[in-house]
């Protein structure tokens, strides 16, 4: 993080040299080459989105079991889901700092709402004809939540995930738009300022060809959690 | 009531009655206010310990209802239900086989019956045994591992038998189980379980719209009325049990005689 704090960006290049502590430090765009710009990105999605991922699969859990909580608590996730990440960023940036903080933060935010909602539905949709088996069998409301609802709601959840992953590689621009360097996204912003087309180019595919590969992998650890889908 | 229940009293231990079933005046309605329906009721019934009951009534008799009651899934409206002497509760007082399957997709065929031994409360280090020994009653050794999509329907119904089996409650409740199956796997199956409650002494109570699955099934046959459902028609059924030749059974002019005069009855009870 502090090493980030030499090169807010738009400063331009003739400031790099400042930079004592990086060893290579002439090489690469604004001092990074394009791996360590995506690899720093991704941190910052695995992190935000983690949290967003497990927050949003914890909420979806109690809203789908709890009517209540639904009713509470819905409104104010679709209201999250439709503000563009770009409107609360600021906020972030009051509240939190213009280090990893807000960043990871707005990622989180970003990626939330579509794991809840999907958790949510696929857990006020497991069939009742399977909690009402397991009941038959003796399972406690614990156990059924553990061996039926859990399981159930996988598929959906998971697809809530890519959703998720997704919305939050989309939000990576506006989240690294403040000392966002190194960041594939802070990069993208950077060589915009200076109307370097290639390099916004570059930035866009890296990002587009980054969140293609990691979807697959979504998709292949779906396919082994869950590889009864569509199949009953 | 767990506590009173695990110490139980005098009357609740007494194994001569484990498994019976008796209802008192039971009625059960759905729906509120102006929309309320009557599904069965009102109904007194008692099966005896070891006895195989076959209740039989067109659709929408509420012959389900009365299974559901007595599995513990639904309270009655009016009445009473008891199940060896206590309140039936789902998953300690009867094993349940459904009219589907519905077995447990993301588990294997032995995850399914591993799942009804873990909340059967059976020890872990019993299990392997347990489990061949189930799937060995219900003719499916060597499917373990398989997946539940991956087998066909009979021998889900399979599995979901051998899972109603595993706690080894003294009561086996069966809804339309083999409804959905070919007459050829239907037959089997039904010998099947004949052979398994005969074996076992279980008491079982298994719903039903055939006339003639009742007749081969039950000790005794009772027919349902239109909605809502009363008994029409109590007949016990002396057909022998145990180890008989089931294809000269239901060729018997006995069996015939039998079929004839429950499909009557059905129809006579539908038409009411």
């Amino acid at each position: 993080m502090e090493r980030d704090t030499g090169s807010v960006t738009g400063q331009g290049v003739g400031r790099v040299r400042r930079r004592v502590h990086h060893p290579r430090r002439r090489a690469g765009l604004q001092r990074h080459h394009l791996v360590e710009h995506l690899g720093i990105s991704l941190r910052r999605i695995a992190i935000g989105a983690g949290l967003g991922i497990a927050l949003g699969v914890l909420f979806g859990l109690l809203m789908g079991t709890v009517g209540w909580l639904r009713s509470l608590f819905e409104p104010w996730i679709t209201f999250l889901r439709t503000l563009p990440p770009l409107a609360y960023f600021s906020l972030l940036i009051i509240w939190l700092g213009i280090n990893e903080e807000p960043k990871v933060t707005l990622l989180a935010v970003a990626a939330f709402p579509p794991v809840a909602v999907s958790t949510t539905t696929a857990v006020a949709a497991v069939p009742k004809s399977l909690i009402e088996a397991a009941r038959a069998l003796g399972a406690s409301r614990w156990d059924v939540v553990r061996d039926v609802v859990v399981p159930s709601a996988l598929p959906e959840t998971l697809t809530g995930v890519r959703l998720a992953v997704g919305v939050a590689y989309s939000s990576l621009v506006a989240a690294e738009l403040v000392n966002g360097l190194p960041g594939i996204g802070g990069m993208v912003k950077d060589a915009a300022n200076y109307n370097n087309t290639p390099v916004v180019l570059v930035g866009i595919i890296a990002i587009g060809v980054s969140g293609l590969i990691i979807d697959g992998l979504l998709l292949r650890l779906e396919r082994a959690v869950v590889p009864w889908r569509g199949r009953a | 009531m767990p506590s009173s229940e695990l110490t139980g009293t005098r009357e609740e231990v007494d194994f001569a009655r484990a498994g019976s079933v008796r209802l008192d005046h039971v009625t059960h309605r759905y729906g509120q206010g102006g929309e309320v329906f009557t599904a069965v009721g009102p109904v007194d019934l008692t099966v005896p310990s070891g006895e195989f009951l076959v209740l039989v009534g067109a659709s929408g008799c509420g012959k389900s209802t009365l299974l559901r009651l007595i599995a513990g899934f639904e309270r009655p409206t009016d009445g009473s239900v008891r199940v060896s002497g206590a309140e039936p509760r789902p998953g300690r007082t009867a094993g349940v086989v459904f009219q589907t399957p519905r077995l447990f997709p993301w588990r294997t065929v032995r995850g399914n019956i591993d799942l009804a031994l873990r909340y059967a409360g059976v020890d872990r280090a019993r299990w392997p045994e347990r489990r061949a020994e189930l799937l060995a009653r219900v003719g499916l050794e060597g499917t373990e591992k398989r997946r539940v999509w991956e087998i066909s329907g009979g021998q889900q119904q399979r599995v979901a038998i051998a899972r109603a089996l595993a706690a080894e409650n003294p009561l086996l409740l069966l809804d339309e189980p083999f409804a959905a199956l070919d007459a050829l796997t239907r037959e089997r199956l039904q010998e099947d379980v004949r052979r398994v409650t005969d074996r076992t002494g279980r008491t079982a109570v298994f719903v039903t719209h055939s006339a003639e699955e009742a007749v081969f099934l039950g000790s005794r046959i009772v027919v349902l009325t239109r909605s809502p459902g009363t008994v029409a028609l109590d007949l016990p059924i002396t057909l022998p049990r145990g180890d008989i030749d089931a294809e000269e059974l239901r060729v018997s002019r006995e069996f015939a005689e039998l079929r004839a005069q429950v499909s009557h009855a059905v129809k006579a009870a539908a038409a009411a």
